[in-house]
């Protein structure tokens, strides 16, 4: 590798660069899908969906979403990311995506951002009428 | 004898391979082909890993049961007044409603069976069944494919001290948006 002068050769270095770029691709590839807005929506709906299920009427439920409101704002979504119509939750966090999950629990719920932390979300469970 | 002192001397030399880097090249070519095997290895098991939905069936089959069971007994009591088969579902606040997709709407992706017996003699004193009836065929089969299904027992008294079994078999589908 050292030549007489005591100098690296030019070849080891390129081949050193393209490896670690190689890595580096590799990485970006999966850190782009494990946070995916795909993965995120359907990861949301299902729990919702669960937690829904499971709530009682008079319950107040309080849901950190930091990662998906990151995930709206990096995809330029500006309308709300979580909707509850009847038992049906939509998760949409970009504007060609959205997931939906039902659930059985016949309640009625009022979703909406947490007004006090920004990273939140509201969940009123009442009676359903 | 001085030609392959030349010659040995050459062998244990550090710079023995600089006149020919034709080798070098040829193993380059190899490596980053072994790379190129390795990412798209790495992409293969990333894309079927994350391309797989979560399923959530089991839980909601298990939510489902436990609903149930809560209609029908409260605090170890049994809940005579809703030992009604009409309108069970209303009484316990469920909703068989899904949304339009797949085909659900033709096809309920629930059902739910629950029997109340005295457990003295055995004696079937109430039944419901609710959803789709053909879903209960899958139960037992070990296929992710095949809907989730959880049987649960609970026992329970009424207030004049008879004892009660109830077995509740809750069984929740929704095959499309829970199996690749």
């Amino acid at each position: 590798m050292i030549n007489k002068k005591g100098t690296i050769l030019v070849e080891n270095i390129i081949f050193i660069i393209l490896n670690l770029v190689f890595l580096a691709i590799l990485i970006l590839f999966l850190f782009s899908h494990v946070g995916g807005a795909a993965v995120l929506e359907e990861k949301y709906a299902k729990q919702i969906a669960l937690m829904m299920d499971a709530a009682k009427p008079g319950m107040e439920i309080h849901l950190n979403v930091e990662d998906a409101i990151e995930k709206a704002d990096d995809e330029d979504w500006e309308e709300k990311i979580i909707n509850v119509e009847g038992n049906l939750v939509s998760v949409k966090l970009r504007e060609k995506g959205g997931y939906s999950y039902s659930f059985f629990n016949d309640v009625g719920v009022n979703a909406y951002p947490d007004t006090t932390n920004n990273k939140e979300y509201v969940f009123i469970i009442n009676e359903n009428e | 004898m001085r030609m392959n002192k030349k010659a040995k001397s050459k062998i244990f030399h550090y710079n023995f391979f600089s006149k020919n880097r034709r080798g070098e090249k040829v193993i380059s070519v190899y490596w980053f082909a072994i790379l190129f095997i390795v990412a798209a290895a790495v992409v293969y098991m990333v894309f079927i890993f994350y391309g797989q939905p979560y399923d959530v069936r089991e839980i909601e089959a298990d939510m489902l049961t436990s609903r149930i069971s809560d209609c029908l007994s409260e605090g170890g009591y049994l809940i005579k007044e809703n030992l009604v088969t009409d309108n069970f579902l209303q009484n316990c606040n469920l909703n068989f409603n899904t949304e339009d997709s797949y085909g659900w709407g033709e096809q309920e992706q629930y059902y739910f069976k629950a029997e109340v017996k005295n457990f003295a003699d055995g004696v079937l004193i109430f039944d419901v069944a609710k959803g789709n009836p053909n879903l209960k065929d899958f139960c037992g089969k070990e296929d992710s494919s095949f809907p989730a299904c959880v049987e649960t027992e609970v026992y329970s008294v009424d207030k004049e001290g008879n004892q009660y079994e109830i077995k509740i078999l809750s069984v929740v589908r929704k095959t499309e948006k829970n199996v690749n």
